[in-house]
Formats: C-alpha cells, sequence, structure tokens
C-alpha cells in the first residue's frame, strides 16, 4: 500500500509541474528519431544524455525514459509505412504493418501500433513496480560470488537469445564485449591492462562511445548499403477509432505485455525480443495463424505491445541489480551514474522515493505517447519522407557530438567510429551486436566479483557451486549451454515433430 | 546466398575470432603478478582476461571446425551480396566519416568542419542515387544551405542551450 501511496504522489508530483511540458517534449523527440531509420532508440538515449548534463537528476531521467519510450513506439510507423523497422525493435512490426498499409489500411495499422505501444508500456509499468521491490530485496542476499554468476548468466542468456539459429555466435559476441571491457585500469591493482603506454587507452573504452559506434554509426553503414525505400500512398483515416478497437483484444495485448516484460528483464535481450517473442506467441494462439504476415491487427498489435513492454521490464534490472535488461537500458544506467544515481539493490531501501518516481515517468511517457501518436498521424508522416542521403550525414555529425561531449576527448570520436565499423563487420557476418554490448557493460562487474570471490576462498571455486543461489544461476547457465548444443537441439526438435504427429494421429 | 559463401564467411569470422582470443590470452599471462608486492595470486591482473580470452579463442576454433565440417551455415548473411551500388555508397560513406572524424572533427573549428562534411556527404550521396533528379548546381545549393544549417543548430543547441563544450 506504502508502494501505491508513494507511486500516485510522483504520478500527481510530476502532473502538476513543470515537467509535463518535458513529458511532452522529450516523447515526441523520441518518436522522431525511432521513425527516422538509422536513428536506434539507443543512440537517441545515448545523444540526448549529452543534453542532459546541465539538468537536475530526476528531469534528466525523464527526458531519457521518455525518448527511449518514444522512440521504441515511434520505428513502428516506419514499419509499417516503409517495410524497414525504425528500430531494431519494430521488425516484426513490419511483417503485418506493411501489408496492411499496402491494403490501404495504414491509419488502421497505425492505431493498432499505438494502442498496443501504450498498453504494452502500461503492464510492463505494472511489472515494474510489483517485480522490481522483491527483486531488490531478493538481492540483497547477494554476494560476489552471486554476481559472478549473475553475469555470466546475462551473457550466456543474452548471446543464445539474440542468436537463436546460432547461439555460438552470440556468445562469441558477447565474450569479445568482456574482452573490450578488459581494456584499461583495473580496480585491485590499478595495473592498465591492453594499454601498451597509451594515455588515452588506459582510462578504457567509454560505454557510449562504443555504443553509439556499434548501434549508430554502424546504422549509418547499414542505411546506406542498403537500397533507397519509397512509402506506400495509404489510408490514414480512422484512427482513433482503430485505436479504441484494439482494447478488445485482452488476450494478445495481456499476454504480449506479460512476455514483453519478462523479455526485458532478461539482461541484453530487450525490445527485440519481446516483439518475436510475443509475435510467435499471439502465432501459436491465434484461430487465423495463417493471416499472420499477410496484413493481421493481431499480430501487430502482439509486436508492438512486446517491444514497448519490454521497456520497462528492462528497467526492472537496471534498478536493482545495475544490470541492463536492454541497449538502450545501458545507456540509461550510465547516465544513471553519471547524475550521481546509485541503482543496485539497495535503491528500496537508500532512493524508494526515486524508484516510484521512474515509474511514474513511464506512466506518463506513455500517457504522452498514446495522445501525440493519435493526434500526430499526419504531420509525423511527413518525416519520413525526407531522404536518406540528407539525412545520414547530420546523424553522423550528432554521433560524433554525443561521443566527444561525454569526456572531452577525441580518442571517444574515433573509438566511435572503430565500434562503428566493427558494429558493421558484425551484422554483415551475422554476429549480434547486443551481447556485445552487455559484454562491455558486465565485463567490470565480473572481473572484480570473480577475483574478490576467489580471494575470499584462497583460490577454492567450491563455493561457486555450493551456496544455495549459486548453484541454482550456474545449473541454469549450464542447463542453456546443453539445450544449444546442436546434437541435442536434434534430438528436442525430432521430439516436437514426433509429438505434433501423435497429436495429429490422435485428432 | 550460396551456402559455401557462409561456410568461407565463417571460416574467417572464426579464424579472426581465435587469433583475437589467443592474443588477449598470451597478453594475460605477461600481464604482472606483483610477487614483490606479497599480491594475493587470486587477484592478478591477467587473471580474468586470460580466461575471457581463452574461451573466445575456443569458441572461435568452434566456429572454424564448424565450418569445415560444412554445417551451421546460415542462407542470410547479407556480406555475400554486394550490388554496385551497394558498394560505391557503402565505401563512400566509410571514407567521409573517417575523414570527418578522424582527421577534420576537433582540428579545425566545428562549424567549417561540420558544414564541409554535411555539404560532401549529401551531394556524395545523392550523386551516387541513381533516382537522383537534381542538376549539380540545384543539388549543391540546397547540400549547401543544409550544411549550414546542420552545422549552426547543432552548435547552438549542444553549446548555448544544453552548455556542452564542443571542439574548435
Amino acid at each position: 500500500m506504502d508502494g501505491l501511496n508513494q507511486f500516485l504522489g510522483a504520478v500527481v508530483a510530476i502532473g502538476m509541474s513543470a515537467d509535463m511540458l518535458v513529458v511532452v517534449w522529450a516523447t515526441l523527440l523520441g518518436i522522431v528519431v525511432g521513425m527516422i531509420p538509422g536513428l536506434t532508440a539507443t543512440l537517441g538515449v545515448a545523444l540526448v544524455t549529452t543534453l542532459t548534463f546541465t539538468m537536475e537528476q530526476n528531469t534528466a531521467i525523464l527526458v531519457l525514459i521518455c525518448v527511449y519510450i518514444g522512440a521504441i513506439y515511434g520505428g513502428g510507423r516506419t514499419a509499417i509505412l516503409l517495410n524497414i523497422p525504425g528500430t531494431p525493435a519494430n521488425a516484426a512490426s513490419a511483417l503485418d504493418g506493411f501489408p496492411l498499409a499496402k491494403q490501404g489500411r495504414a491509419g488502421e495499422a497505425m492505431a493498432v501500433a499505438t494502442s498496443g505501444s501504450f498498453l504494452g508500456t502500461m503492464v510492463g509499468m505494472v511489472g515494474l513496480a510489483l517485480i522490481a521491490p522483491w527483486l531488490a530485496e531478493f538481492a540483497l542476499d547477494f554476494t560476489s560470488f552471486e554476481f559472478f554468476w549473475l553475469a555470466v548468466f546475462g551473457i550466456v542468456l543474452c548471446g543464445q537469445l539474440t542468436s537463436m539459429d546460432d547461439p555460438l555466435k552470440g556468445w562469441i559476441a558477447g565474450f569479445l564485449g568482456l574482452l573490450v571491457a578488459m581494456v584499461g585500469q583495473e580496480s585491485l591493482h590499478a595495473y592498465s591492462r591492453y594499454s601498451y603506454g597509451i594515455l588515452d587507452l588506459e582510462a578504457g573504452f567509454g560505454l557510449l562511445p562504443v555504443l553509439v559506434g556499434a548501434f549508430g554509426c554502424a546504422e549509418v553503414f547499414v542505411v546506406m548499403r542498403q537500397e533507397a525505400t519509397t512509402l506506400v500512398a495509404s489510408q490514414v483515416g480512422g484512427v482513433l477509432r482503430s485505436a479504441l478497437k484494439s482494447f478488445r483484444y485482452v488476450r494478445t495485448w495481456l499476454r504480449s505485455g506479460v512476455i514483453g516484460t519478462f523479455m526485458g528483464v532478461v539482461p541484453g535481450v530487450g525490445e527485440d525480443m519481446g516483439a518475436w517473442v510475443s509475435y510467435a506467441a499471439a502465432k501459436r494462439a491465434s484461430k487465423t495463424p495463417d493471416d499472420f504476415g499477410k496484413g493481421s491487427t493481431d499480430g501487430l498489435l502482439a509486436a508492438e505491445t512486446g517491444n514497448n513492454a519490454a521497456v520497462p521490464g528492462a528497467l526492472i534490472p537496471v534498478l536493482t541489480l545495475a544490470i541492463p535488461g536492454s541497449a538502450p537500458a545501458a545507456v540509461l544506467l550510465a547516465a544513471m551514474v553519471i547524475h550521481g544515481l546509485r541503482p543496485g539493490p539497495l535503491i528500496m531501501i537508500t532512493q524508494a522515493d526515486f524508484f516510484y518516481s521512474v515509474v511514474a515517468m513511464v506512466f506518463w511517457a506513455s500517457v504522452a505517447m498514446l495522445v501525440l501518436g493519435l493526434l500526430l498521424t499526419r504531420p509525423l508522416l511527413l518525416i519520413l519522407k525526407v531522404r536518406r542521403e540528407w539525412l545520414m550525414g547530420i546523424i553522423f555529425v550528432l554521433c560524433a557530438v554525443g561521443s566527444f561531449a561525454i569526456a572531452g576527448r577525441l580518442f571517444d570520436v574515433w573509438v566511435m567510429i572503430g565500434f562503428g565499423l566493427i558494429g558493421f563487420l558484425m551484422r554483415e557476418t551475422g554476429f549480434p551486436i547486443a551481447p556485445m554490448i552487455l559484454g562491455v557493460v558486465l565485463g567490470p562487474i565480473l572481473d572484480n566479483n570473480f577475483r574478490r570471490s576467489l580471494s575470499l576462498t584462497q583460490g577454492d571455486p567450491i563455493p561457486f557451486v555450493t551456496r544455495p543461489i549459486s548453484a541454482v544461476i550456474a545449473l541454469l547457465v549450464l542447463l542453456m549451454i546443453v539445450l544449444a548444443l546442436p546434437p541435442v537441439r536434434r534430438m528436442l526438435g525430432q521430439a516436437k515433430v514426433r509429438l505434433l504427429e501423435g497429436r495429429r494421429a490422435d485428432g | 546466398m550460396k551456402v559455401e559463401k557462409v561456410m568461407r564467411t565463417d571460416l574467417i569470422s572464426g579464424l579472426a575470432v581465435s587469433v583475437v582470443g589467443i592474443a588477449g590470452f598470451v597478453e594475460a599471462l605477461r600481464m604482472p603478478r606483483f610477487e614483490a608486492r606479497n599480491a594475493d595470486p587470486f587477484t592478478v591482473p591477467g587473471l580474468t582476461p586470460g580466461i575471457v580470452s581463452f574461451v573466445i579463442a575456443v569458441l572461435g576454433l568452434m566456429l572454424v571446425l564448424r565450418a569445415l565440417a560444412g554445417r551451421g551455415a546460415s542462407e542470410t548473411l547479407p556480406i555475400g551480396v554486394w550490388p554496385e551500388g551497394s558498394v560505391k555508397r557503402t565505401l563512400f560513406t566509410i571514407a567521409t566519416v573517417v575523414i570527418y572524424g578522424g582527421a577534420l572533427f576537433g582540428r579545425m573549428p566545428f562549424i567549417a568542419a561540420t558544414t564541409l562534411f554535411v555539404f560532401v556527404f549529401t551531394v556524395g550521396a545523392e550523386w551516387l542515387n541513381p533516382q537522383r533528379r537534381m542538376g549539380l548546381p540545384v543539388l549543391a545549393g540546397w547540400a549547401l544551405a543544409l550544411s549550414l544549417v546542420a552545422a549552426f543548430v547543432i552548435h547552438y543547441v549542444f553549446t548555448t542551450v544544453f552548455h556542452v563544450r564542443l571542439p574548435g
């Protein structure tokens, strides 16, 4: 009950203050960022972080959460009208959104996407308010052993889920990220690893330049590499009416909201998987699965609900474990640290007010997204008419400025370009980028807790697998690895086919 | 995309990953152990990077072996499909951003460097676009206007509105 009072208090406090103006412009900025191919939610949040340096703590986080939620939603517009997802999280939305637009039902598709995103964020927000306090309390029992395993768990799971067909490449990306995090001065002996006397390397690679490079600069290369796209001429009327209709698909949005929230909680996985898994679940549950991919409103609703539900879901591990649930959440985590906040298991003890303020921020951002999304359907279409040739140069300038502004180092601009090229090459060769970024974030956590644990036990590794929570996480890691082995996958696939055939024969 | 091309890509990627892993492992072994300081041997700086590098080398080797065995191929690796237009646009983009970010940014006044980059990028990218409708003089005029507006607006927003320092 205390929590509900604090949440309502925070909602009223933001609603009655000048911060409402911030909510409107930041959410609109997020929507615009999401709509522009080449500007992902991660890049949007990273670039806006540099603009929040001089803002008051809570206002800065409010701006970033509004941009984050707006961008994940805005990408759906591009998926519907151009058949290219504005952000990777909207790829599943293109499957049914674009066919709907081609049938002349773009207005309906945008309305479904808007209401789905709103409902998804609301379900995720409830998940955030309920799960985070419980998880924070549970995490108070974590010691260095558990944090070590949590980092390993994050890398293995993220590597597997972001590269379903090829977990090996996902794991390689994750471990490469861990190696990148090893560069620079370590905390126990102040020794500079892999620095070779280069002063800039001794400080290590900054998270934001790496993120802006891997997600922003690489995206510029990817967009310029692709063939030009054309906007679908379609009917955009009847948006309000269609939006209300979506609320009737209770099962779809509730299921997708829960799945999206859960996918958000999983370290590093985030919005893309929230959308894909929700979409797959909706298809399995549908009475007309053959309509999926041909313009199913159910499919579009599931994808858009799933990706937006993952946003508050991704905030759960950020706030309670200081581990990001997605790439944009990693930037948000870095921004919180820059602004003097200390996310982690103690958050509900030391900063409970801030936690409930974050929940209220999510609430207001989703309300603003709903209102702006429904009212500005036609004006927002103008953004999609801007040609990439006129836009990508400016986006790269923003990447350079954003990377430089964090510490005022030219080195960070070079790091951004370097990781842009690496990110581009990884995407070309089928390696997912998200596990690498998670590796960069989790590297220091894994390193410090591993060496601290070994030092405590005088080199005895047994407590890593005998402490109860450690043992459970270690077992989960082992299980994930075993399940990803090709012979086991083949065996499971064959068993599934036999089961389906058996059911068909019975039926 | 042919399966052999995917295998070749995986083989080369696996080799590159293994080399990174082995190099990282060798470097980790060379890191100091601080025996003279009586440091705890389980806190030495090379311990975690050594293990991480070893895992990378093993995973890279697994990718190599898998490619050699002709397994695990995906039909959808983008690197195998390079139409002429894509090659030109990608090389042009990489060249211009490397010159701007690596050579101009921070060494020239921000507004001058940014105007020059956006102008060259816009004109060049449009020039490579087969659907271009503008003639060169009109294109250059519009690109110049865009680059000047972009440079001044970005400079104003970052330095004056948000008090962020920019180079030059």
